[in-house]
């Protein structure tokens, strides 16, 4: 299991970014800015709904028939002359990667974004060995100097506002204080120029591999993967096994949905082919590329039948600018590489019972499926989590109010197996409840029942006569 | 490569579930769009120029290549570049471009294949690159529907030429401006993808990463300039 599962508490984490009003603006802005450009983007292309059930079908396919998909892919890569390795787990792949830096005496990273090496905790594996990691894509740049995670797949430094960057790059890089994005972006391109043109090795995510030509498909809008993958003289690309794709005529499938929904773009500034190392001659691109594949509990969930559905994620990270639960607490209050709805339900399973919670954090209210441009029934998902993680041992330490709050509901449970018991409980709480309820609400319940009302209101049962009559009156 | 048939071992025990229905049953290969009449690539090209605009790229126009070089020359004197990359053509003599460049009084650099061992050529010459104001390269095809170059990289031809200059230009012939990227990838061919590298470019690098506010040039071109090459017929 990867390292970077166990950061902080969930609950004080999520009720911190609730009360933090400031970050709410930032992430209501960035979030509510995206959706527009993804509305605009979808309502003038007419066959997006199409390419939505393409890119399904694709992936429902490859995933179906993951491991001939692999072999051929694996197959490919090694005849255009890169080195495939299979990761059953973080520490296998880190360690690799670090065999790889050790024979070819590397001293500098640049990394492009990669969700996949946050996953395996890559940089810092690399850092204790003494190997200077840069990560280049802007957002992971502005994280790194504040020595924090990305809150966001797509997105990293989402949290913060200009001025705090500001405020940063004076602090860190020692350039005047500027809030201008402009300036700012100025001073971290004169800044990363230097070390790309220095490194030695480049590691990027792959966020397609095509198996018919062996092609690592990258994508991005700044340059900077195409640097990583280009200057240094060794290249790594990192990616889980979900990431093959049977055909290059299944790309352009996949690129139309995605830059649409990602970042409200027809499609990314750059997609990057990449087949090999350079051929005899060429100036440029890498002497070596390797090719880390990672399973890491990915193969777990293919084997079982609904938690499957979440390997055809294509990480546009659309989900969480929907989400409420999101846009209230952050990414850092999921404690997980993973936020998110998407990581709600992949979590779980890459990192254990340290995320064995996240699947309770949502309303179910299925804005993430409706935007999910491979349509992944992610409440499906949480919903399936839930039960496991109900069923089984119960591996989640829950605050006290919630484990009050689960032990009612598992009374109340019980006791719903007496209609005529709950219907008459329902008549009492209408009598006893109505002093203290306003409009059918109460705000604050008495005694045991305080828990429930102390992030929540409870709605006022209606006595039952009442409730039967105006179920009559409605058909 | 044991790690490998363990891998597959586990997939297999996974999979041993009912299969879902091959996604490629039901397609039909794409093709890249026969450009017949004149009226069709004209459209195209307006297309391409539009969506180009709309991604921040500058479109210089549908030129003949003697005029293409005179606006380049010309985008030389306004941004006072000294400096010129020319990378080696698809289908356009990149030695008209050249001419117009030395007449404007800028510096030229062709890349060439470097041998093996000289390796410090070759940092000398990426470093050469990344000092030079303008990179002029010709695509191998153009996307009309999103306004993207896709160049295929050769010996004379380096990802560092579309990358690492501040400005860079990109043309491409008419005849070869298609409808969408599926065509595009068709037009190459599974076998020119499984051996070479292409970047796909749809405007200049950018990022929205402060605030979401979009920003030019954040590590590659903060400038591209496209230009179509209609040749007098």
């Amino acid at each position: 299991m990867a390292e970077v599962s166990h950061r902080g508490d969930f609950f004080e984490a999520s009720r911190a970014g609730v009360a933090d009003t400031e970050l709410r603006r930032k992430l209501e802005n960035a979030s509510g800015r995206h959706l527009e450009h993804v509305a605009e983007m979808r309502a003038e292309f007419p066959p997006f709904e199409a390419e939505r059930d393409a890119a399904r079908r694709i992936k429902q396919d490859t995933i179906a028939h993951l491991d001939e998909y692999l072999i051929a892919l694996k197959g490919k890569l090694e005849a255009n002359g890169c080195a495939v390795y299979f990761a059953a787990d973080a520490e296998q792949a880190r360690e690799y990667i670090l065999e790889v830096a050790k024979k070819n005496n590397v001293k500098r990273v640049v990394k492009g974004k990669s969700m996949t090496t946050e996953e395996i905790g890559l940089n810092n594996a690399l850092m204790r060995t003494g190997i200077e990691v840069t990560e280049t894509d802007l957002g992971e740049y502005i994280v790194q100097l504040r020595h924090e995670p990305p809150s966001h797949i797509i997105t990293p430094a989402i949290h913060l506002s200009k001025e705090d960057i500001g405020q940063l790059f004076a602090d860190k890089l020692h350039t005047p204080y500027t809030a201008e994005p402009e300036e700012l972006t100025a001073q971290a391109r004169e800044k990363l120029r230097s070390i790309f043109l220095g490194a030695e090795m480049g590691i990027t995510g792959v966020n397609f591999a095509v198996a018919e030509t062996g092609t690592l498909v990258v994508i991005e809008n700044e340059g900077n993967g195409r640097m990583s993958s280009t200057l240094p003289e060794v290249f790594v690309g990192v990616m889980g096994i979900e990431k093959v794709i049977p055909k290059l005529e299944d790309v352009s499938h996949f690129l139309e949905v995605l830059g649409r929904t990602a970042t409200g773009q027809k499609l990314t500034t750059y997609t990057n082919f990449i087949n090999g190392p350079r051929r005899k001659s060429e100036i440029d691109g890498p002497r070596e590329v390797h090719v880390v594949i990672l399973d890491n509990g990915r193969s777990a969930m293919l084997a079982d039948p609904v938690m499957r559905e979440a390997l055809y994620c294509i990480r546009c990270g659309a989900c969480l600018n929907v989400c409420p639960i999101y846009r209230r607490v952050g990414g850092h209050a999921y404690n997980s590489t993973y936020p998110g709805p998407i990581g709600s339900i992949i979590s779980p399973n890459l990192f254990g019972s340290a995320a064995g919670h996240l699947p309770f954090a949502s309303t179910l209210c299925g804005a993430c499926r409706d935007i999910c441009p491979v349509r992944i029934d992610i409440p499906r998902i949480l919903l399936h989590l839930r039960w496991k993680e109900t069923e089984g041992a119960g591996a989640i330490e829950w605050p006290r109010d919630a484990r009050r709050v689960r032990k009612g509901a598992q009374r109340f449970a019980k006791l719903a197996r007496y209609p005529r018991l709950v219907r008459a409980m329902g008549n009492i709480g209408s009598i006893v409840l109505r002093p203290i309820s306003h409009d059918g609400w109460v705000r604050r319940m008495p005694g045991a029942f305080r828990a429930w009302t102390k992030i929540r209101d409870f709605p006022r049962p209606r006595p039952h006569r009442a409730r039967k009559s105006s179920d009559t009156s409605a058909s | 490569m044991a790690e490998f048939h363990k891998l597959l071992a586990r997939l297999k025990g996974a999979l041993e579930k009912p299969q879902a229905p091959a996604a490629h049953e039901n397609h039909v290969p794409v093709t890249p769009v026969p450009v017949a009449s004149i009226a069709q690539r004209a459209e195209l090209a307006s297309s391409f120029a539009r969506e180009l605009e709309a991604v921040s790229g500058r479109f210089l126009g549908v030129l003949t290549a003697d005029e293409a070089a005179a606006r380049v020359a010309l985008l030389a004197r306004e941004t006072s570049a000294k400096s010129v990359a020319i990378g080696e053509g698809v289908t356009t003599k990149m030695s008209i471009f050249s001419a117009a460049l030395e007449t404007a009084g800028c510096a030229l650099m062709k890349p060439r294949g470097i041998d093996k061992g000289q390796e410090d050529a070759r940092a000398a010459m990426i470093a050469q690159f990344a000092a030079t104001d303008i990179g002029i390269a010709e695509a191998h095809y153009a996307i009309a529907s999103t306004g993207t170059f896709a160049v295929m990289t050769a010996e004379a031809r380096p990802s560092s030429l579309t990358l690492l200059p501040p400005i860079s230009v990109i043309i491409v012939h008419i005849d070869r401006v298609v409808s969408n990227l599926a065509a595009a990838v068709a037009g190459f061919g599974v076998d020119a993808i499984a051996t070479n590298r292409v970047s796909f470019i749809t405007g200049p690098s950018r990022t929205a990463d402060i605030e979401k506010r979009i920003v030019m040039g954040v590590h590659g071109p903060k400038m591209l300039c496209g230009a179509i090459i209609w040749p007098n017929e």
